[in-house]
Formats: C-alpha cells, structure tokens, sequence
C-alpha cells in the first residue's frame, strides 16, 4: 500500500518538475536585460568600464541572443543528460558550485530545526499546560516579539552590537585560519562556535510561530473527554500528556518538515547574506540577480527537487503518527 | 580637498616627472629579499633573488622611503563580480603604465619603448631575464603569442577597435628575444595610452608555455582535457584556466603564470569565502636600495556578500586599505566617528575632472516630434539656464562643487572654457523667452507647456544606485524646470533595465550619468563625440561609428566631422597636435551643446591603516587609471 502510494507519488513529480523547469527558466529570464546586460551595469556601478565588442562576443558564445525556447531547450537537454552546463559568472561547471556549498546549508538547516524544535517543543507545552500562568505570559510577550522581528534585522544589529562594543565578529562561519583549511576537529569546534549565531537568528521566528501552534493544538486536546477520561482513571499527568494530545499536537512538526528541505538553500538566503555565511542561498541569489541562467536555474530545479521529497517524507511520516491519516 | 588634489598636478606638471621616479639600473639589481623568500634560497627551493629578477629589474623609487618587509594587506571584496578590485589591487601589468599623476604614459613590464616619428612603429624593449611567476622566462615569443595568436586571430574577442588604425589590424614581429615591434598601417598615437589601460593589457596577459596548452592550435587532445574539466568548448577550457581581461576566472587559477606582484593563492571562484594572494618570489621590480618588491607578504580578501558589511568590517578594523564599495558620502560620518576604533585614515580619491552628472537628451529619439524639439539648441539652452545650479548644489549636493558642464578643469591642461562654462548662469526670463521662441508658446491648464498640440513631457531615466545623488539632483531641477514650464518625470530604474532601455535599444527621452574625464589619451571623450555605448545623447550614431557605417544611424555633418577629428586624434603622437585636435572636437560640441552638465564632481574617499606607508594621501579615482594600482601597492608597506 505505502509503497505504491510511494512510486505513484514519484511518478506525478516527474510532468511537475518539467513543469516548474519551464517557469523557473522563464522567471529567470522575466527580467529587462540579460547575464550580459547586468554585468556591464554591475561594472559600471564600480566605474569599471567594459568593451562592447566583448560584450557582444561572450553574448555570442552564451548563445543569449536565440530565443527563449532555443535556450530552454539546450539547458533542460543537458540537464536530462547530467549536465548542468556552464556559470557564465565563474566559467564553472554549475555541478560543482552547488555541492560545494550545499554541505553547510544541510548542516545550518538541521542545526536550526533541532534547535528550534529543542526549544518549541517542552516551551509549548508548558505554556499550554500552565495557560494563562506568569511563565505563560511571559513567553507568549517573548514569542510574539521573535515572530515580528525580521530575521536580517535582527541579523544585523548583533552583528553591529558584536563589533562596535566586543569587538567580535559575528559574521561567517569560520576564523579566518579555519576558513580554507581541510576538515579536521578544531575546525569543527570553530564550525561549532560560530553557526549559533545563525542558527538562533534564524530559529527565532521559527521557534515562536512553533510554540504558537503547539499550544493553540495542545490547548484543543487538553479539554477533549478522552482527557478526562484518562484523567480519572489515574493515569499519571505526565504520562497521560505525552501519549495522546501531545502526539497529536505534534502534526504541525511534522508536516513542516516537508517545508525544511527547501530551505536547505532558500530560507537563509537574507540572512546568510548579511552575516556572509558560505552556504548555498547567497550564491543562488548572486545567480539570480546577475542573470546566471544555468546556476539559478539548477539551484530552482534542486529547490523544487526538494519540496516535492520533503513534502513525501513529511506525509508519510504524518500516516505513521496520526493512524487517522489514511492513503487514498 | 580640491586644492591637494590640484598641488598634485601641478606638481606633476610643473617637474614634468612623476613623482614616482623610474629607471633601470643592470648595475644595481637586486640585493635583498623577503625573509620568507631568502629562508628557501637557504634550503636550495629557490633560485638567489638575483637570477629570480633578473638583470634588468625596474628601479622604483619609493613614494617616502624605503620600506621593511611583512604584514597582510585586507580589503573587502564583493560576493560576484568583483574581479577588478582585485585587479585594481595588483595592476594590470601591461607593457607600460601611467604615471602617479595621470599624465604621462611610462615602461612597466617593458624596459624602454620607441615610437617612430609617424607613429606608426612602436618597439618595446623587455627587460633581460625577466620571469613568469612559476620562474619561467619571459620573453618576446610571449608577446607573440598573446598578440597573433589570441588578439589578432580574435580567439576569444573579435578584433577591436583598440589594435587596429585606419580599421586595419597590425603586424608584430619579433626582433629578438628581448625586442618586439608592433607596425600599424596608420598613425595611432593613442596606442601607449591605451596600453596603459586595464583593457590593453593583452600583449603580455598570457604566459605561453602555460596557457597554449588549452590552445587547438598548440594541442591536439585539447578535446580530453575539455572533457575532463567539464567545459562546453576550447574557449570555455581556455578562459576559466587562464582567464581573461575582466573576468571572474582570472583570479581563480592558482597554476597560472602572471607577472603580477602577487599572485592567487586562494582563488576566486563561486563557493570562496575570502581571496587570498602570495608575493611573486619573481617579481621584476626592486626599490632604491635593491630590495625586491613587493614590501607586503599577502593580499588577503574576505569576500562580503553584502557591501554594507564592509562598514563593520572597517570599523572593527578588519580592512587595512579600500576605496571601493566604501566610498559613497554616506558611509562617511560613520567611518569617520570610528576612525581611532579601527585605526584607519582617510584618503581623498579624485575625480580626474569634469561632474558627477551630464544630462543626456536623445538627440536620436524616436518619436520625430520630441526628436525635432531636442534637436533645437535654443531648447536646450533655455534647459540649461533654467536650472539654478547653485540651489542644486546647496541643496542635493551639500554644497559641494560649483556649476559645470563636463571636461577637464582649469588646472587641467586639456581645460576648456566654452564647453564648460557656457550658459551655465541662471535666468528664468531668457529661458521663458527661449522656449516661447522654439514653438512652446501654447500652455495648458496646468501652466505647463504643449508642444505640436499635446503636453510637452519627458523622462530622465537614473540609476539611483549607480551615484545616489543624481536623483536628489534631479528632483530639484524637475522642481525647477517646472517654473518654466517644462514638465520632466524622473524616471529611477534599476541598472540592467537602463543600460537596455538606453545604450541597447535606444528607448530613452533622455538619460543621465557620470561625466567624470579629462579626454587625456585613452580616456574616452563620449559626452563631446559619440563614440562610445554611454554617449546616450546618439546612440544610432554610436553604432553607425562603431560598425563603419553599417548599422545604426548616419549622424549629421557636425558630428561626423568630430568623429573625424577624433580619429585622427587618437592617431597622432605629439601631445600638442593631439590637444589641438581634442580642442576642435570640444570647440565644435560645445558650438552645438548637446550635452548639459550641472556641478564638478565631487571628490570621494577612501580609508587607509595609519600604519601604512608610501600611499599617497590623494590620487585620482578612474578606470583608465585604475585607481589605486598605479600608485604601486607594491611599495607601501608597514611601519613597526
């Protein structure tokens, strides 16, 4: 049963992907100009000044003045065929430039939700628990003001905070000695002193919209008869919690996993900016903004790759907690 | 600021020197090294410094003084497409270079040069055992290379403009190991100039043993090693292993050879997070007293995906010298309230002439009824003096500058009076009476003029990014213009989107930018001929120009006429000939005033360790003298 809702699941993605291929590559091209355009404008802004017949020739061997579907087509051909072709930006293989930086989004990502799950989960439940108590008021004020803050902003006020009074610096994810150096224990010791600062910029918000729901959900159960029931049979409260409403209450965790996996590259991306960390959102924003067409569009193919895995995981997983949820 | 800025050129001018003497002494050479450097000639990994630099080293004369060798030089660069800062950091050490004042094209990488009396013969002499940086030798067979084999064969760029006169290429040909001689078929004096130029470099970018390897030509499995490093075609292969004039992939190669006073260490590709460059044990250029050059062991930059973070970067002391990215007006009160905290001082950065904005009407529009209004002078002259300059430098620009047009200053010796100082001075009644007189006398209910029936209004497309305050400007003219009726809408449009609406299609009203220039050899004059892709007052004209009459749109005669006359310009050697030249082109632009200005360009800043010596406290900021490389980086250093 499950493993054919599975492979019919994975077949529907393929026409989907195609799909999100065509308008990913259209969206990319939407705006006035082209990698060229753009790079003569972004010399420009430095007072660089750039010969046209140059201009003209790397034009030429992009093959950008051909039609959009001339374009399409040698890009999703390669694709089909592994080749994500050339940066125009950094005359790269495009395979190369994702994965050398999608290691440390996967492990910024996964940081960030253990961190925001470790933090949501026990708070979520005690403020449901003890609704309306001091501690209850006390981390709702605190929830609220993590949700409206903007990530970046908060971003950048420690990190103008860190430098101006403690002449620390809070941006990147290494030292400088660490930063090229290969993978060794110390350097993951300096990993580790650095990506708590993203992680709580980004958890943040995450971990409040989080406690949030856990306790309006818990806060349904906690009234339901079944409750009660357990209540006055004796079951002990701690006991009596766990197994039922706070399984139920844990759907919205669950089917938010389905949302991380794309934010493995996209969720980060203004504050990876700001705080220059090495992952994979600035580099996918630099492609978009100067019309990388190969690079942004691998990196939107991953992107949909990604939500359509994640939201498989995140409904299987749903089925295996919540025995209500059936396959159809 | 403007008066140090003038006492250097004055200084320059009057010596006839540059303060930055140069010369070749074979007797001298090199005596001294590095200590890094000497401690591997003690274990026998490297050669004595004095075979590394060979016999004829440049003799640099230090800005100051003689400086000690170490330290980390660290700037800021930006997350793409920022290849020219680095660039700008190491020069681009082409055959020759400009002097520290800007006005003088002197050897670099050649020992000595000769133009023939036509000049149409230019013979460089390299200098005797020079080295690549992997210790290889460089010699004419390189400049042969870079030249038939890329530049004249169009490998990777058709043929430009810049290597050819009278639209025919040139011939190189080798007279010995150490002498090349480049003959053109027509004068072309400008060609020093424009080797002097970051985009004249090619005779001596690429090394030979290295890079003719990604060559068809020169290798006949060039389709394995196409294949193994994962690129389309040979031009692919080629550029990201030996890169290119401006281009990411030329610091993203640490095996390939250059001439440069460091070299890449850590390169810059996509996924870097800082660029770091090493000295060139072979480096060609020795101080005064015989030691090598560069004094400063590492170039070391983190790469910011977000140029604001350069500011904290300055401010926690993390940046040791940067003009670029840092040096708009309002970045300035922080940086100077945080000076002591990052123990850096400024340094003032100045435009080589001319303003921060010249107005561009399209004389070429195409709609014939606002192409016929623009084409009147009158019209543009009532513009002009309908704008009072001096609010709008009150105002916009916080009293900085005075009212201007474009082209050099005063002090400058290609100054020239009538184009820059003509109807500059305010007077609302003559413009009224200007515009009534060109067919705008009908108004409409909103005072505003209509012009053959309907409202007369344009747009100014800005990019409010490129210099903030060419908004601010416009917004008071627009207030101003209104007075006298003419309805004008700033139109602020994101930069890609401009240079397509403008240069590519010729979509515009009207356009303004930077009309910084003082029309010295190389340095484009686009506001006073059209000649190039930001003189957006003709752009037809440009692209009739630039393909022989191919495309695009024949000009009048009095724009033919200059063009004429810039050519010839660019072909004549003497420097007195050429300025009359200039002067016929500027008397007949500024006869035709096409272009309007409103105030001198600003001087801007950038931010220096205080412990750094031999950097001039102010130099020009340009791109043909690309600034802050030919102050030699190579000779600051660091006191204890």
């Amino acid at each position: 049963m499950l493993l054919v809702y599975v492979l019919k699941r994975l077949f529907w993605s393929i026409p989907f992907l195609f799909a999100v291929s065509l308008v990913a590559f259209a969206l990319i091209q939407a705006p006035p100009g082209d990698f060229v355009t753009s790079l003569a404008a972004t010399l420009a802004a430095s007072g660089d000044v750039v010969d046209q017949a140059r201009l003209d020739a790397l034009r030429e061997r992009y093959g950008l003045n051909e039609s959009f579907l001339v374009q399409y087509w040698r890009w999703i051909s390669g694709v089909l065929r592994g080749d994500f072709g050339q940066s125009f930006e950094w005359s790269q293989p495009v395979s190369d430039l994702i994965w050398e930086r999608m290691g440390l989004s996967v492990a910024m990502a996964a940081a960030t939700l253990l961190f925001t799950w470790a933090v949501a989960f026990p708070i979520g439940i005690y403020s449901a628990v003890r609704k309306y108590s001091i501690g209850d008021y006390v981390i709702s004020a605190i929830g609220f003001i993590g949700l409206s803050i903007p990530n970046f902003l908060l971003g950048l006020v420690l990190m103008y905070v860190s430098v101006v009074w403690f002449s620390h610096d809070a941006s990147g994810l290494f030292s400088e000695q660490y930063q090229q150096a290969p993978w060794s224990w110390d350097k993951f010791v300096d990993l580790c002193k650095h990506i708590w600062v993203p992680v709580i910029i980004l958890g943040t918000s995450a971990t409040a919209s989080l406690i949030r729901i856990m306790r309006a959900n818990l806060l349904d159960e906690l009234h339901k008869p079944y409750v009660t029931t357990a209540r006055a049979k004796g079951l002990s409260e701690w006991k009596l919690l766990v197994k039922y409403p706070v399984r139920l209450a844990l759907n919205p965790f669950v089917s938010t996993i389905g949302w991380a996996f794309p934010q493995l590259v996209s969720g980060s991306v203004i504050i990876s900016y700001v705080l220059s960390l090495p992952t994979a959102g600035p580099l996918l924003l630099q492609a978009l903004l100067a019309q990388d067409m190969y690079l942004a569009g691998a990196f939107i193919l991953l992107l949909c790759c990604l939500s359509v895995v994640g939201m498989l995981v995140s409904d299987i997983l749903l089925a295996l907690i919540d025995p209500r949820i059936r396959y159809r | 600021m403007a008066h140090i800025r003038r006492a250097l050129i004055v200084a320059a001018l009057a010596t006839g020197v540059s303060t930055l003497a140069v010369g070749t002494a074979a007797s001298q050479g090199a005596k001294s090294e590095a200590p890094a450097l000497a401690a591997l000639v003690k274990d026998g990994k490297l050669p004595p410094v004095a075979n590394r630099v060979g016999d004829e080293p440049e003799v640099v004369t230090p800005l100051k003084s003689v400086g000690r060798y170490g330290g980390v030089l660290r700037y800021g660069l930006r997350g793409s497409s920022d290849f020219n800062n680095i660039l700008r950091m190491t020069g681009p050490q082409g055959l020759v270079r400009w002097d520290l004042g800007y006005t003088k094209v002197i050897p670099n990488v050649a020992k000595s040069f000769e133009v023939s009396p036509d000049a149409k013969v230019f013979t460089f002499t390299l200098r005797k055992g020079m080295k690549w940086s992997d210790g290889k030798p460089f010699t004419a067979d390189d400049v042969l290379f870079n030249m038939n084999d890329i530049v004249i064969a169009g490998a990777l760029t058709p043929l430009g403009p810049r290597y050819m006169a009278g639209g025919k290429p040139f011939t190189v040909e080798k007279i010995n190991d150490t002498t090349v001689r480049f003959s053109f078929a027509e004068p072309y004096g400008d060609f020093l100039a424009e080797l002097a130029s970051p985009l004249g470099q090619n005779p001596v970018l690429y090394a030979k043993h290295y890079c003719s390897q990604f060559l068809p030509k020169y290798n006949d499995k060039i389709d394995d090693l196409i294949k193994e490093n994962k690129q389309a075609d040979w031009k692919g292969l080629f550029q990201s292993k030996c890169g290119d004039l401006e281009i990411s992939a030329r610091w993203g190669n640490p095996a390939r050879p250059t001439l440069d006073p460091w070299v890449v260490k850590d390169p810059y590709v996509g996924g870097a997070t800082r660029v770091v460059l090493d000295r060139n044990p072979y480096f060609w250029q020795v101080d005064t007293a015989g030691n090598q050059l560069p004094y400063i062991d590492q170039l070391v930059s983190p790469i910011a995906q977000d140029v604001e973070s350069l500011i904290l970067d300055a401010i926690g002391g993390k940046i040791d010298f940067q003009l670029r990215h840092l040096d708009s007006p309002a970045n300035r009160p922080v940086l100077a309230q945080n000076r002591d905290k990052g123990g850096y001082e400024f340094w003032t950065a100045n435009a080589p002439g001319g303003s921060n904005m010249v107005i561009n009407l399209n004389l070429t529009h195409k709609n014939p009824d606002l192409r016929e209004l623009f084409n009147k002078k009158d019209f543009r002259v009532a513009l002009s003096i309908g704008m009072d300059r001096k609010e709008i430098i009150e105002t916009a620009l916080l009293g900085q500058g005075k009212p201007w047009h474009q082209g050099p200053w005063e002090d400058h010796p290609n100054f020239h009076r009538k184009i820059s100082t003509q109807h500059l001075d305010f007077d609302a009644a003559k413009a009224n009476q200007l515009l009534d007189s060109v067919g705008l006398n009908q108004k409409g209910p909103d005072g505003m003029r209509m012009w053959k029936g309907k409202p007369l209004k344009f747009k100014i497309d800005v990019i409010p990014t490129l210099q903030p305050e060419q908004v601010d400007m416009l917004q008071v003219i627009k207030r101003q213009w209104a007075k006298i009726g003419v309805d004008m809408d700033v139109n602020a449009v994101e930069r890609t989107f401009f240079y397509q609406r403008t240069s590519e299609s010729n979509d515009h009203d009207a356009a303004v930018w930077g009309g910084q220039g003082s029309w010295v050899p190389g340095d484009i004059p686009q506001q006073i001929v059209p000649v190039h892709h930001d003189s957006r007052w003709g752009i037809p004209w440009v692209n009739w120009y630039k393909t022989g009459g191919k495309s695009g749109e024949e000009p009048p005669a009095s724009v033919k006429e200059r063009m004429k006359l810039y050519d010839e310009a660019r072909g004549t050697a003497d420097p007195a000939k050429r300025k009359a030249l200039i002067d016929k082109v500027a008397d007949i632009a500024a006869e035709q005033f096409e272009v309007m200005g409103v105030a001198t360009s600003a001087p801007t800043f950038g931010i220096r360790k205080k412990t750094i010596r031999n950097a001039p406290d102010a130099m020009v900021s340009s791109w043909y003298w690309p600034t802050p490389a030919p102050s030699l980086l190579q000779q600051y250093y660091y006191a204890n």
